[in-house]
């Protein structure tokens, strides 16, 4: 039995991805895996944050189901619960406070490290791809000298595409070495333009784009490092790598930026590559996060977990493929907000419904016609009737 | 576990400690080290522990110092006060004076940046502080560093102390798992070179407990009515309030759960990365 690897990537847009349709090579590595992996190509992810998406990710069900969000909710099951009772090892590392220990998402982990007691910085406030793999590999190494023959499940997580995009400059070189701004400079746009939302200037949002891309070259060669010492250490041959994200980022699709409560395809489509299996190919069933660590469960040869929302993707020729759903709310109402602002989405093959619950607003999409999102059929289309009524019922409502 | 049992598996775990502060007495010279007490019950063992050795091999005890945060429990100062004159310890108190003196000694109130002294002021920039104020609270991120983290740094500085005896256990949080004995902490701009010593990480909170009981260590009396974990007055409760610490459910409610030091952390980390 091989041992599953998630990688998981803060920030990163599907179309970011050479092997997803992106010109400029920020993915050499990543895209060079074709040939060796499944690649889905309608993937999407529960939410458009991280708090939001993660769920969906390690517990396979949704952000508003258990009520307002407080830390996890003993309801749902972590994917390191039926592992660990399987006898699994499981570990985890990240940097992205939303999971850490104090939220609970430490239940069950053999392992967890959430950078929370390691001191960061406000130009990089988070713990760089180079050094969690340091990290990994500590553990992978001292893992593989036990002789344990059991199979592991490692969750790793990069946070190096997130904001405030402050790359390095000889990251950037590789990707643009025309753009001359330090790093104070690239912090000065973070807190000026980008924390106030504000896309008045569009050469201010392409230069964002563009150091956003910077990063996204960056991550590329930490996964490529990455699997570098899996080979090294002998363990990439006994292993399945499933490569994700959580959600996406803006740059003014739709009149904002970084990724606030949204439900549109730059912040909602999600890349999903599996490595490691022995079929091949491009797969455009539609899928959704959900449906992770249901295929974690399958993969190693474990019973469905009664309370995962979702459905193993593997084998793919027994996947059913439905509707996917996601939600949000607006993060100034967690805040303390005076209402509470939740927003909704389902997605059925190519069409998508929108519903921003509090002021009762609809928008429906024809994704093959209207890829960009901006001619709203909800008065015209002849399926909108139909997609409210599966959407309405997710509608979670609550009085404060 | 019958009661042999315990006593036994409180004799190794002692008997680790005690091997773990040999191993430092060897690796530094004792008057070169010394130890943080804060009168919670992790530290007062890992010090009764330190004692004995100290007794056995015929040293002198290191330099014992405790933090004043600017927001103790009275029952902990009169608990330092009571047990270091048991013990004959010649206490060391340490305290971040100039912002004591900024807040007026008053939780809640406002102390601005320009006022402090410079160490003060270049330790906020260090870390990445950008007000020009913040408010006086023991367990805030600006608040913890200078009234907890530059106290420590200017003691260890000050003192030439090439080895500090804390009492972290493993159990106290995930992150902690796989710490070892000894770490070594890097020297760098305000903080001074050192290497820190945890003996006590192989007990778990149950385990404090046992010990405690067992050799009659004493301890403070807010564990009696309810009090699991014992940082900052204002920031700490107790678990199940008026059942003594180790009559609760230890194995399965978190130890920190009242702390509000970790969701401090958190939400740090969360406006940096440009949320809130």
């Amino acid at each position: 039995m091989k041992n599953i690897i998630l990688l998981t990537i803060d920030a990163l847009r599907k179309d970011a991805l050479g092997c997803y349709g992106n010109k400029d090579g920020l993915t050499p590595f990543i895209d060079s895996l074709k040939g060796e992996c499944i690649r889905f190509t309608k993937g999407q992810a529960t939410g458009p944050y991280t708090q939001a998406s993660f769920p969906g990710i390690l517990t396979s069900s949704y952000y508003l189901e258990y009520g307002k969000p407080k830390g996890l909710s003993p309801h749902r099951t972590l994917i390191s619960e039926p592992l660990k009772r399987a006898g699994i090892a499981t570990a985890a590392f990240h940097s992205n406070p939303y999971l850490c220990d104090f939220l609970g998402w430490n239940r069950a982990w053999d392992f967890f490290y959430d950078s929370m007691e390691d001191e960061v910085s406000p130009q990089m406030p988070y713990i760089k791809g180079n050094v969690m793999n340091a990290k990994v590999t500590k553990w992978l190494s001292s893992y593989s000298m036990t002789g344990d023959s059991k199979p592991f499940f490692l969750w790793l997580h990069y946070m190096d595409i997130h904001e405030p995009y402050t790359p390095e400059k000889k990251y950037v070189d590789m990707v643009d070495p025309s753009i001359a701004i330090s790093q104070d400079e690239m912090y000065i746009m973070f807190e000026n333009t980008l924390l106030k939302r504000d896309v008045s200037s569009s050469e201010k949002v392409t230069l964002l784009k563009k150091l956003y891309d910077v990063h996204v070259r960056e991550v590329d060669i930490y996964v490529q490092d990455f699997f570098r010492t899996l080979e090294k250490l002998g363990i990439l041959k006994n292993s399945i790598v499933i490569i994700t994200n959580d959600h996406g980022d803006e740059f003014n699709e739709h009149g904002g930026l970084s990724h606030d409560d949204k439900m549109y395809s730059e912040l909602i489509d999600m890349p999903l590559i599996i490595y490691g299996r022995d079929n091949n190919g491009t797969c455009d069933t539609l899928v959704s996060n959900i449906d992770i660590a249901p295929t974690i469960v399958y993969l190693f040869g474990l019973d469905p977990v009664e309370n995962f929302e979702g459905h193993s993707l593997l084998p793919l020729a027994a996947y059913h493929e439905e509707g996917c759903f996601g939600e949000a709310m607006d993060q100034k109402a967690q805040r303390g907000g005076d209402i509470e602002k939740d927003s909704y989405f389902y997605r059925e093959k190519d069409l998508k419904i929108i519903c921003h619950a509090c002021i009762d607003k609809w928008e429906l999409y024809d994704l093959k016609q209207d890829p960009n999102e901006v001619n709203n059929i909800i008065d015209t289309s002849p399926a909108a009737e139909r997609l409210r009524g599966k959407l309405k019922p997710r509608i979670r409502r609550w009085l404060s | 576990m019958t009661e042999q049992e315990k006593k036994r598996k409180c004799a190794e775990l002692v008997s680790k400690s005690k091997e773990v502060i040999r191993e430092t007495f060897r690796r530094f010279n004792p008057i070169d080290t010394a130890i943080t007490w804060t009168g919670g019950k992790d530290s007062t063992t890992n010090l009764w522990i330190i004692r004995q050795v100290c007794t056995e091999d015929n040293i002198d005890l290191p330099k014992v110092m405790t933090i004043d945060e600017g927001d103790a429990f009275p029952e902990i100062t009169d608990f330092l006060i009571k047990t270091s004159k048991k013990w004959n310890i010649d206490l060391q108190w340490l305290c971040n004076f100039d912002v004591l003196k900024n807040a007026m000694s008053h939780l809640g109130n406002t102390v601005k940046v320009k006022d402090l002294n410079k160490r003060n002021q270049a330790e906020l920039e260090r870390i990445g502080s950008k007000e020009d104020s913040f408010t006086f609270e023991a367990e805030s991120q600006q608040g913890n560093h200078l009234m907890k983290t530059v106290m420590f740094n200017q003691f260890v500085e000050e003192n030439n102390i090439k080895a500090m005896f804390m009492a972290l256990r493993r159990d106290e949080q995930t992150a902690r798992k796989s710490d070892e004995y000894f770490t070594k902490k890097e020297g760098g701009y305000l903080m001074p070179e050192h290497t820190r010593i945890s003996a006590t990480l192989h007990f778990t909170e149950r385990d404090i407990w046992n010990t405690t009981k067992l050799y009659n260590i004493p301890y403070c009396s807010l564990y009696e009515i309810g009090y699991r974990s014992l940082g900052a007055r204002t920031t700490s409760n107790p678990g199940e309030v008026g059942v003594p610490a180790w009559e609760q459910n230890i194995e399965n409610v978190p130890e920190r759960a009242g702390r509000r030091q970790d969701k401090e952390k958190a939400m740090e980390r969360m406006r940096q990365l440009g949320y809130m």
